[in-house]
């Protein structure tokens, strides 16, 4: 090994390199903790710990100024792995220090997988109702139905993706297609003006608006005003174009070839193989008060692949896990009648466990072995 | 000989015997037996509690004192008036009560609102309050829907004002529509024109249920007045409204021993009941606990052993400076230790009462924490002098024992500390290991720092410096930091699992995540310095200090930043404590890293220096 490299090597390795990004990391949690007053929970955490650098407006340019939490991770992954193998030294005296460290590998692994996999979505349904579907709330999608059949609803989505590349997108087994001329994850709408001229919509609801983007919302508390402005072809002629947004409850339809179609633009939705039906709903307070005491969802788990059938009782930390996926209690509403499920998908959710052994066995065997020679080491003091 | 091994007891028996002193049942006061009207089981605020606990917590949110004193108008004489008697007069003497000073009102505004002088007293009676309700009710209906972390001073005032007028109000009328006759004359006219409109006032109006559930009734059906008298009126007559109007009556009238008999009738009707609702039993430990006040006791003893090792340490150094024998060292040390013990025995003890009444784990909220912080903490500080001796131990055990008491002292003023625990928090199993191993981690930080501080001043005030001491005090820090780490980490992690639990994420970022991180992160930095040497005594101890900011900012910081799941509420005059104590760990952290000689005398310097080198 050369000098220079041996040199890097060395600085990798250092315990250093360890204490400055435990710092830097203690900035940063800081940093996020203080503008979530500012920026909503999600925004901070974008900004100071999922992102590799902490970014700032000088003049025209974005300059990276501080390392993101992202970054800092990477780091200490690298220097805590690094430092292991250098000081490489398998004896029982260092089995405690080995534990906590591959632990913390473990809880590091799993905090990148949950920040590049983690899917949020929500589940809502009335007692008696059956879903098999649920939504995600930070995605939209353009959803164009086919409603002829009145037993049956044929579903065509188009991906906020696909949305925001725009261009003529193809809806596959129809004769339909779509070409996006705006797309805005938020947006103000306006009657046009002089100042605000109309987005060029004929047909539905949105006749005669004019858009205005705007910056996404990053507050938890607030939720995106979607929009796109699409013209539906078939066969290359055009039916119209069409306003379509999350904030437009009414649905808004049209006929083609003696169907009847639906144009809407909502949270994404992902079909599950399995329905859910909410069978009750409780919710209890404690005597003469507000206080929520509990709250539980009766479900009914239908499967017809694996013929499951069963009851399953959802409570306040009970989740139903099933099919890579938790079911959590989060809300309800309607007079006791309606249920909110938060349903989780994260490939990583039993790393932390994992972590959490390792170095809690870690840290106990380390300081055991610690004190047992201190106590050995040392003189009785006087009494 | 045997004496001196003796001290540490019979210092820590005398402490515990002048606390049984102080926790006895109380005499009759004028000759009404107030202890068997604090008894009386009522239902407020979703459990069970003597009469007396009510007393004391309305009283505490109302006025912020559990007593106060008044000048009774028909003697002239002035005296101090407890929760119960306050409470009885509210109920059955209106036109007393509406007298006495028991609205604290602090902001200017709110005083220049109601056309108050501002003086030195900061007390005022319903009766001075009366004509500017309306005002007062105006002006919090426009300050109501403004969210409470965004309102300003003067709407937080008004509004708290309006609260707890409106607590009072519900008071006056929970037993009888105030002002009027009383209960037996209204359950003697149910037929009469505007009877049920006053049933039903009463019914909405009432602050607590005092009748329990009548036989072939679920556990939590307790009645209030109003609903009873309704009952009444279809045929089904409750036997606790007449003897809640004939304590009324007596009490109206000052007959302490019609008072007496009607007390007792109540608690029989209750009594009968007790098989079926549990929570009847338990009221009597929970007035023997309000009566005793475990953790203010606890306070004093622990202020005393501290004063007692103060003296000891004085005593050495002056035998130090004169060489002389260690007489007085070997007396006041252990019995500030007997001392420390009793302390602990008696902060146990209402640790463990506070436990069984609710029948949950020790930490179920901000007061519950700081009561548990302080034992954590006293707790490993005794062990500590058993391992070490040398009286450190109970010098940082009591201070921070002490100091979290009085923290969580001044957090009783919303009232019951008891309260129920809302549905997302209510897990026994999560709450006895997240919260309390979270807990224990925040002891172990304080504790350090304290331990800290103790080597900062005596590296300044000892006349001479052993290092032997110093290597003592060095690994005491060490060894405490090792404990915190580990509960620290355990703790959050736990609380990572119990969110995924609830919520379907590990980590969220939460402040209140965020916080507990920080500790974790800051220990684990001061270790990492402390094996690569960065970092010798001096900075450790200085980084042990600033630990106590990052726990006590974790702590109670993250609840004034009122964002995030796990907020409780703002409170503001906390935030100048919270404030205050961090500048003064910064104080210590300066004077850590001022040289020894700084104090001394210039001509003095070159000797030591001589000396020490």
């Amino acid at each position: 090994m050369n000098h220079a490299s041996q040199k890097a090597w060395e600085a990798i390795t250092s315990l250093w390199l360890t204490i400055a990004c435990l710092a830097v990391l203690m900035v940063l949690v800081v940093a996020c903790t203080l503008a979530q007053v500012r920026l909503g929970l999600l925004g901070a955490v974008n900004v100071y710990m999922r992102s590799w650098f902490f970014w700032m407006d000088l003049g025209a340019f974005r300059v990276p100024i501080f390392p993101g939490g992202a970054l800092v991770g990477l780091v200490l992954l690298v220097n805590l792995v690094a430092a292991q193998l250098r000081r490489i030294e398998l004896s029982w005296k260092k089995a405690g220090i080995w534990t906590v460290h591959v632990g913390l590998v473990v809880l590091f692994v799993g905090e990148f997988v949950t920040g590049g996999w983690q899917v949020d979505a929500r589940l809502a349904f009335e007692e008696g109702e059956t879903v098999d579907w649920i939504q995600i709330d930070r995605e939209v999608e353009l959803a164009l139905v086919d409603g002829t059949d009145p037993a049956f609803d044929d579903v065509h989505g188009v991906s906020e993706t696909a949305l925001a590349r725009g261009g003529t997108v193809p809806i596959p087994g129809t004769p339909l297609s779509v070409r996006v001329k705006q797309f805005h994850r938020n947006a103000q709408f306006l009657r046009s003006s002089p100042i605000d001229p109309p987005a060029g919509v004929d047909r539905g609801a949105g006749v005669g608006v004019a858009i205005r983007p705007l910056a996404p919302v990053t507050s938890d508390d607030f939720m995106d005003r979607s929009a796109a402005v699409v013209e539906v072809l078939a066969g290359g002629q055009g039916l119209g174009t069409w306003l379509a947004s999350n904030a437009i409850e009414a649905p808004q339809t049209f006929e083609h070839e003696g169907r009847s179609w639906s144009l809407a633009l909502r949270p994404r939705r992902e079909y599950l193989p399995y329905s859910l039906t909410l069978k009750d709903f409780t919710h209890d307070v404690y005597p003469g008060t507000r206080i929520p005491k509990n709250f539980s969802s009766l479900v009914r788990l239908e499967n017809r692949k694996t013929g499951e059938d069963r009851e399953v009782l959802i409570y306040m930390n009970q989740p139903l896990r099933y099919d890579g996926k938790a079911f959590f209690q989060a809300s309800f509403g309607k007079d006791d009648t309606l249920s909110i499920l938060q349903v989780v998908e994260n490939p990583g959710w039993l790393l932390p466990y994992v972590s959490t052994v390792l170095v809690t066995l870690g840290l106990l065997v380390h300081f055991a072995i610690v004190f047992r020679r201190g106590a050995r080491r040392a003189v009785p003091q006087e009494s | 000989m045997n004496a001196k091994r003796l001290l540490p007891w019979i210092a820590g028996a005398l402490a515990l015997v002048g606390a049984l002193v102080a926790a006895a049942p109380r005499q009759p006061v004028r000759g009404f037996d107030l202890e068997a009207f604090g008894l009386l089981p009522v239902l407020e605020g979703g459990r069970v509690k003597p009469i007396d606990s009510l007393a004391r917590n309305s009283l505490l949110l109302i006025r912020g004192t559990q007593s106060f004193r008044f000048e009774d108008p028909s003697t002239g004489a002035k005296r101090t008036v407890g929760a119960d008697e306050w409470l009885l007069d509210v109920l059955f003497r209106p036109e007393l009560a509406n007298g006495q000073p028991v609205f604290r009102i602090d902001d200017t505004e709110v005083l220049g609102l109601i056309g108050l002088p501002q003086t030195s007293n900061r007390y005022f009676s319903w009766n001075t309050l009366a004509p500017h309700l309306a005002e007062i009710q105006r002006q919090a209906e426009i300050a109501e829907p403004i969210d409470a972390k965004q309102r300003n001073r003067f709407q937080a005032a008004i509004v708290n004002l309006y609260d707890r007028a409106w607590i009072y109000y519900r008071l006056q009328n929970t037993l009888q529509v105030a002002g009027s006759p009383g209960l037996l004359v209204e359950s003697a006219s149910a037929g009469a024109p505007g009877a049920s409109q006053r049933h039903s006032m009463l019914a909405s109006l009432a602050h607590f249920r005092p009748l329990p559930p009548p036989e072939g009734r679920g556990a939590d059906a307790w009645r209030n007045v109003g609903e009873a008298l309704r009952a009444a009126a279809a045929g089904e007559v409750d036997p606790g409204l007449a003897a809640w109007g004939r304590l009324g009556v007596s009490w109206a009238a000052q007959d302490p021993a019609s008072f007496g008999r009607a007390a007792a009738e109540i608690q029989a009707i209750a009594d009968a009941q007790a098989h079926r609702v549990e929570a009847i039993g338990q009221t009597r430990h929970e007035l023997a606990f309000n009566r005793a006040q475990p953790f203010y006791l606890g306070m004093v003893i622990y202020v005393l052993a501290l004063l007692v090792l103060f003296g000891s340490w004085l005593a050495d150094s002056r035998k130090a400076a004169a060489s002389e024998g260690r007489g007085w060292l070997d007396v006041l040390r252990p019995a500030a230790y007997g001392l420390l013990l009793a302390g602990v025995l008696v902060h146990s003890l209402g640790l463990l009462s506070r436990m069984v009444l609710q029948d949950r784990p020790p930490v179920t909220n901000l007061y519950s924490s700081a009561v548990f912080v302080g034992w954590g903490a006293v707790l490993l500080g005794a062990f500590l002098e058993r391992r070490y001796r040398r009286g450190f131990g109970t010098a940082v055990a009591a201070a921070t024992g002490f100091a979290s008491l009085l923290v969580a002292h001044h957090l009783t003023g919303d009232g019951d500390t008891m309260e129920m625990m809302r549905a997302v928090l209510d897990s026994n199993f999560w709450l006895a290991t997240h919260v309390v191993t979270i807990t224990i981690g925040y002891s172990g930080m304080f504790l350090a720092g304290a331990i800290a501080i103790v080597w900062v001043i005596r590296e300044h005030v000892a006349p001479r410096l052993d290092p032997a001491t110093t290597k003592i005090l060095s690994s005491m820090v060490y060894g405490v930091l090792a404990f915190a780490l580990f509960f620290s980490f355990l703790g959050t992690v736990l609380g990572g699992i119990w969110a995924d639990q609830s919520w379907g994420r590990f980590w969220g970022w939460d402040p209140k995540e965020n916080g507990a991180l920080l500790i974790v992160l800051w220990c684990a930095i001061i270790l990492h310095a402390r094996w690569g040497g960065y970092a010798r005594t001096r900075g450790i101890m200085a980084m042990a200090i600033f630990g106590s900011v990052i726990t006590s900012l974790s702590w109670f910081g993250v609840n004034m930043l009122g964002v995030g799941l796990h907020s409780y509420g703002f409170m503001d005059k906390a935030f100048f404590a919270l404030a205050g104590f961090c500048a003064s760990q910064m104080a210590f952290i300066g004077l850590a890293y001022l040289p020894r000689q700084f104090w001394k005398p210039a001509a003095r310097r070159g000797g030591e220096a001589a000396q020490e080198g």
